[in-house]
């Protein structure tokens, strides 16, 4: 028997370690072709999750509506504590409510007063969440909307209360959201109110920690983070969270996003600040476009000096 | 008339890629998108090992090279770079399955951890190598430990739930009949 099993193996050897080499020479030009050419490896992994996991989508909803439900059903055995948590958090909430129809009022006064145009175009896709990273390293999620939706690498991404992330990689029918606590993730942000700027760097914790802080003592626990705007990633002023005091004493940022159950997102559709490009010319005189049909003849002669 | 040999390989061999269909829909559903604190194991890896190392025709190394492949490809890691160590390290020890076979679990279950870690470190390498961003060793290692923890799990669940048996086994369980 062992012999006949031999004699099978040096029959079939050298083929397959041909077959094997050729597989591993391959996937090494894999990777090497992705070290090299990245964002066309890329289009292509964004194209193929595009084309598989939508197929999975009949399956993974369902799961995961049902495992959310049996979460949701556990947390009935504690509804009374919740109950009373939550009305103690409603009395709370009712003297914020007030303060925030102040503040509100106030704002909306001394917007008035400026003419201030808060951003206009700051429209926003729903999509919902379709698949996570699959991965222990990688913080991403799946949108089931794309390129198909007008959505554009990144553009930046809340849940109903706070920023999420920032899409990078976009398919027809999907888009892949990085998430902030991603260790890829890097985004300027202002600490308020001390209007401290530094960065929010993902490390794949819970609560990624502030970077780049110029006076850290001026930053307490509690205060609020939000986007700053630096660098045209962002739209500024998008909540993200509240500074709070790791164990290992470094400030890190706790989300208002809720991280533990992304459901629906929203994709912000941002455009690029307006760039002024060119070094100042001198100020022409406005020459009216459709009037002077009739006086076209008269016109030539200013022109040649409002080009010098 | 298909011979019963045949077709219990290629049945296990369909069973294979099933299993890491599956195992690769449940890492994708989004139940906690929270980063875990103690990664996971990597099961397709235990269950490529073990059945590598139990009966390596079940496992075609053209069937790990896909499933890894795919898998590299839905988890955003770099493609084909793992993939290729799964493939190096499964030949490995498909060298050794014969000469394995005789040993006792625990030298089995010290050779996979040893081949696993090699993996592991190689990866690194290359990808320190190539300066391709990668995440901390520490993680790393965790998800090498749970993986190295669950091995003799996935090759119990193998061995009673799906039949997996080393043909030495069978050869003996006759001879003592």
């Amino acid at each position: 028997m062992a012999r006949d099993r031999n004699a099978e193996i040096d029959f079939a050897g050298p083929v397959r370690r041909i077959l094997i080499v050729v597989l591993a020479l391959a996937l090494s030009a894999t990777f090497l072709l992705w070290r090299i050419d990245s964002p066309r490896v890329e289009r292509f992994r964004a194209a193929l999750v595009d084309k598989v996991v939508p197929n999975m989508d009949w399956a993974l909803l369902p799961v995961t509506k049902a495992v959310g439900m049996v979460e949701g059903f556990r947390s009935y055995a504690r509804i009374y504590e919740q109950n009373t948590e939550l009305k103690r958090e409603l009395q709370q909430m009712k003297a914020w409510k007030e303060a925030a129809v102040q503040l509100e009022q106030q704002n909306a006064k001394l917007l008035a007063q400026n003419q201030v145009r808060l951003d206009p175009q700051l429209t926003s896709v729903s999509g919902v969440v379709l698949a996570d990273s699959g991965s222990p390293f990688r913080q991403s999620v799946l949108l089931n909307v794309g390129s198909r939706d007008g959505i554009v690498d990144g553009w930046a991404t809340m849940d109903g209360l706070g920023l999420v992330g920032r899409i990078s990689g976009v398919g027809k029918t999907t888009s892949r959201v990085i998430l902030l606590t991603d260790s890829t993730s890097r985004i300027p942000v202002t600490v308020q109110p001390s209007g401290q700027k530094a960065m929010l760097a993902g490390d794949n914790s819970s609560a990624p920690p502030l970077e780049f802080l110029e006076s850290p003592e001026q930053v307490r626990p509690g205060d609020r983070v939000v986007s700053s705007g630096d660098g045209g990633v962002f739209p500024a002023g998008l909540l993200v969270g509240q500074v709070a005091q790791g164990a290992d004493r470094r400030l890190r940022v706790r989300m208002a996003a809720d991280y533990e159950r992304l459901d629906f997102l929203r994709v912000l559709r941002s455009h690029p600040a307006e760039r002024i490009t060119d070094a100042g010319v001198l100020i022409p005189p406005e020459v009216p476009p459709a009037l002077p049909v009739a006086e076209a003849p008269a016109a030539p002669a200013p022109e040649p000096e409002t080009g010098g | 008339m298909i011979d019963p040999v045949t077709a219990r390989r290629w049945t296990y061999r369909a069973l294979f890629v099933a299993l890491a269909a599956l195992l690769l829909f449940l890492r994708l559903l989004p139940l906690s998108t929270l980063p875990a604190r103690i990664p996971g194991p990597d099961l397709m890896l235990c269950i490529t090992f073990a059945w590598v190392l139990r009966r390596p025709d079940f496992v075609p190394a053209l069937a790990i090279v896909a499933v890894f492949v795919i898998e590299d490809m839905l988890a955003m890691r770099p493609p084909g770079l793992w993939a290729l160590f799964v493939l190096l390290g499964s030949e490995f020890l498909r060298d050794r399955a014969g000469a394995m076979r005789g040993l006792p679990f625990l030298a089995e279950w010290a050779t996979v951890t040893a081949v696993m870690a090699i993996m592991l470190l190689a990866n690194r390498l290359v990808l320190a190598l190539v300066m391709v961003p990668q995440t901390g060793l520490g993680p790393t290692l965790l998800q090498l430990l749970t993986t190295v923890a669950a091995y003799p799990l996935v090759v119990a669940a193998s061995h009673l739930a799906l039949g997996l048996r080393a043909p030495g086994e069978l050869d003996g369980m006759r001879s003592r009949a």
